[in-house]
């Protein structure tokens, strides 16, 4: 139902591709990240952390630290006796006037640790015999989701596919490590912190400094990444406002790579053992599917699985298990990528069981559609588009080393967002100033925020002042879950179109008519029809007199819709003598509402392709299955792509401004890992199954697969 | 310890193994150059130690004793890089860009496709941008290769060349 908020039929700006407002800061050098945020009379923070996966506290001295020169404030984090559950578990915290003062004070503080046995993998805390390391047990058993009758659904399947399939543990990298400066004025804090959340920050430091939230003032202007790793102020941030606190100086502490990857969220893994079945014309029949996963110390390792696809009976299982690494947090599309692979690996095993195309298969099999469920279309787009038919079955004939292959898979994801507010006013020199607490996590919220207003008033982006990332601002929610969009520009919309409003209900005597007449148009607001009776946009804002119009909105149903569907093709070569597998072409189909920003939206498509694309070929958290160590903390051999590294990428957005607006910072990542490895079983004929494909497990799949097949 | 920063000669009294990432950050103030990973990895405090990209965290201040540093400030916003990845959106959450766009000037003004992937491969983006990052050198290399093309055929077409035309042949390889 259209009314005055309705996202406007034809649009100026919406749906164009817009550089970013803060893209002048960025290039410069000029935009201060948190880590840039430099106070008078700063200090640096260090924190200690457990070198052991499992231990008890036996002794903290922390006496030669508060001895140490230039040291201001030393603290111990744990209370003598209680446990560390990982390697990197904060234990105590040192800051002194410079950070290598800090540093060396930090390793001077003493802690005893009394070494407990440990996890350092699932197959250890699942074993019959593993000593009880958590309380209340190694693993949790989920409740069991069952749909129909398994038996006879079974009994209908010409054939069963039966295997394990999994995924691997990999962790955010944010360029920007965790962290922020903290200053107090008297029992007020000031905290610079790299957040998704700026204002659920400052709720997070009241509560655990146990000070009223209206004493905390959070501010992020700029952020190096989160990924969903950063939504608050996390152990490194309590600790940094209590050494504030105790130094009576403002404190800096920001986290080394190798605490970034050890304490602050990683991907958990997935595994599951899987029993499906298929009839002779390629209806699935029947899943049967027992999972498990890490989410580290103590956290959970959820995911959906089967994923998308119509299994008419089901069975599921899944089950917790718990091992000494830092806890798992949510990182872009919790739990998707994981399923997606499980899933979509199986879908293509089905499919070869009765030599039937997996595009054609998996259309077979999929839940009726609807807006956000367009998998049928896109699999028929997109296997045009990418060339599909030429496609071989399962094992490239080509003669020679390099083998190529086709893969496909699907996602779906969220995208809703709602509880956002805003305030707009406008100045009567004819400025505009829009504020809302909402962040720009990297993705372009600042730029979107003010493309909102500046279609509404009429005028080009340039002449919209964009306020947000503090926590003073009026509230809005966490970027995560990609609901940053869908909660924010409704809020703008409709606080904008009320602001615009009051400024009609100004102009319109002078103009010799009523306000719902006006409009505001092409820098200009005039009568509706005749654009020759209006005023400029500063003419008009002159009859606004000495109180500026100042608006107060929030977000409204109507402008923004949830759920989102995409299909990724891949196309990979494999040298079967080395085992590298290379990604020569993906194409991602994307639906997405109404797209607000094409520029921004696009990145966030590409970004996400190429992040799974680390996901299946390279980035892995090793733990040293003995002393529990991450072996890789670090960037050199925890590897990540580069430029060159980077195929060959197409996008296809499909805008869908009728169902408002809907998030798709995460989606594009979910499906392009499991289309990868279909496209190396396409190209060598072996099954990989289980994620990152370094080249020694394509090489061992090449090798079983010599051996009597991988079935 | 002195050096060029910028264009301005520097005196500096720091300690000869600070790291050139902290004096630049620290005693001058210039916060452009940012911290990823801190041992050489990832690229993002990239800076042009006379005309060459080098990672600031690895290298002591008692090594620029003498030499030109260039920073991100010190392109002054004026490096037809910079407007690019304004205009391509090579900057998402920006933190690597400073780093990218100095290693991008030192490939020089008409890098192969192959110069641009060696050369941006010690360069990581962690928002995975580097379809966009690609996009935005590409556009000021190939502007500069057409510009080039363009007045080689102006010249052509003129008969007013005077330079010996310059050959593939020797230049690379």
């Amino acid at each position: 139902m259209a009314n005055k908020y309705s996202w406007p039929e034809k649009p100026a700006l919406l749906g164009t591709s817009v550089k970013r407002l803060d893209g002048p800061d960025k290039v410069t050098g000029r935009a201060k990240y948190t880590y840039d945020i430099n106070r008078p009379g700063m200090l640096y923070g260090k924190m200690v952390r457990s070198p052991l996966p499992h231990a008890r506290v036996v002794s903290i001295d922390l006496s030669a630290a508060e001895k140490a020169p230039g040291v201001k404030a030393v603290l111990a984090h744990v209370a003598v006796g209680a446990q560390v559950m990982y390697q990197g578990d904060p234990v105590a915290a040192v800051a002194a006037d410079t950070e290598e003062r800090a540093l060396d004070a930090a390793r001077m503080i003493r802690v005893r640790y009394e070494a407990l046995p440990h996890f350092a993998n699932v197959e250890q805390a699942m074993a019959t015999d593993a000593p009880a390391v958590f309380p209340g047990g190694n693993t949790r058993q989920g409740a069991t989701e069952e749909t129909g009758d398994l038996v006879a659904g079974f009994a209908k399947a010409a054939h069963i596919v039966e295997a394990t399939y999994a995924t691997h543990v990999i962790t955010h990298v944010c360029l920007e490590t965790h962290g922020c400066v903290c200053e107090w004025d008297g029992d007020k804090l000031t905290a610079w912190i790299s957040t998704q959340a700026v204002i659920q920050s400052a709720q997070q430091f009241a509560q655990a400094l146990g000070i009223p939230q209206a004493n905390v003032h959070t501010i992020m202007q700029y952020m190096g990444g989160g990924f969903g790793s950063k939504f608050g102020p996390d152990s490194q941030g309590i600790i940094c406002a209590k050494l504030a606190k105790l130094a009576k100086a403002p404190v800096k502490l920001m986290l080394d790579r190798k605490e970034e990857h050890l304490d602050t969220g990683n991907r958990p893994s997935a595994t599951a053992h899987i029993r499906a079945g298929i009839t002779a014309d390629g209806m699935l029949t029947a899943f049967d599917g027992q999972s498990w996963g890490t989410g580290g110390a103590g956290a959970t390792s959820g995911f959906p699985l089967p994923y998308i696809y119509n299994f008419p009976t089901r069975k599921r299982t899944h089950k917790d298990v718990y091992i000494n690494a830092g806890q798992q947090r949510a990182m872009r599309a919790p739990g998707h990528p994981q399923g997606c692979f499980l899933t979509e690996i199986l879908m293509d095993e089905l499919a070869d069981t009765i030599k039937m195309d997996p595009v054609a298969f998996r259309v077979k099999n999929l839940p009726p559609a609807a807006p956000n469920a367009m998998w049928a279309e896109y699999f028929a787009r997109g296997a045009k588009a990418f060339g599909w038919d030429k496609r071989h079955a399962t094992g490239d004939p080509t003669p020679g080393p390099i083998k190529t292959g086709m893969g496909v898979s699907a996602h779906r994801w969220g995208g809703a967002g709602q509880g956002s507010q805003a305030h707009v006013d406008i100045m009567s020199d004819g400025g505009i100033v829009v504020k809302c607490g909402t962040q720009d996590i990297g993705t372009g919220t600042r730029t979107i925020v003010g493309m909102v207003a500046a279609e509404t008033f009429g005028l080009p982006l340039s002449a919209i002042k964009v306020e947000i990332g503090d926590s003073l601002l009026p509230f809005s929610g966490g970027s995560g879950g990609s609901t940053t969009a869908a909660s924010a520009m409704p809020a703008i919309r409709v606080t904008s179109v009320d602001a615009l409003e009051a400024l009609f209900a100004k102009v319109a005597p002078a103009l010799g008519t009523a306000p719902e007449n006006l409009v505001a148009e092409g820098g200009r607001i005039f009568i509706k029809g005749t654009p020759a009776k209006g005023l400029s946009w500063k003419d008009a804002c002159k009859l606004i007199g000495t109180e500026p119009i100042s608006v107060n909105g929030k977000w409204a149903q109507g402008l923004s819709g949830s759920g989102t569907s995409g299909v990724q093709f891949a196309e990979a070569s494999v040298d079967i003598e080395t085992g590298i597998v290379r990604v020569t072409r993906i194409l991602a189909i994307q639906d997405c509402g109404l797209i607000v920003d094409k520029l921004t939206a696009e990145s966030q498509a590409y970004g996400g392709v190429i992040a799974a694309i680390n996901f299946a070929l390279f980035e892995d958290r090793i733990l040293d299955r003995v002393t529990g160590q991450m072996v890789n903390p670090n960037m050199e051999m925890y590897l990540l792509a580069g430029m060159s590294d980077v195929p060959k990428i197409d996008i296809m957005l499909n805008n869908m401004p009728e169902r408002g607006v809907i998030g798709i910072g995460e989606p594009p990542t979910v499906s392009t890992a499991s289309a990868i490895a279909n496209a190396v079983r396409n190209a060598t004929g072996a099954t990989i199954r289980s994620l990152p494909l370094h080249p020694h497990k394509v090489l061992a799949a090449l090798e079983q697969e010599k051996a009597g097949g991988t079935n | 310890m002195r050096f060029t920063l910028n264009g301005t000669f520097r005196r500096i009294d720091a300690h000869p193994l600070k790291r050139l990432l902290d004096v630049l950050r620290e005693d001058c103030a210039l916060t452009g150059t940012k911290e990823g990973c801190g041992e050489g990895e990832c690229g993002a405090c990239t800076v042009l130690v006379d005309g060459a990209p080098v990672n600031s965290c690895l290298v002591p201040i008692a090594q620029i004793n003498g030499a030109r540093v260039t920073t991100i400030e010190g392109l002054r916003g004026r490096h037809p890089l910079q407007h690019a990845f304004v205009e391509h959106g090579g900057a998402q959450c920006g933190i690597c860009t400073p780093g990218m766009i100095l290693a991008a000037v030192a490939l020089g003004k008409k890098p192969t496709l192959d110069q641009m992937k060696v050369g941006l491969a010690g360069n990581l983006c962690r928002c995975t941008g580097y379809s966009a990052i690609y996009r935005s050198i590409d556009a000021v290399t190939s502007t500069a290769r057409r510009n080039r093309g363009d007045r080689k055929d102006r010249e052509a077409r003129s008969g007013s060349r005077t330079k010996k035309p310059r050959t593939r042949a020797g230049v690379t390889r």
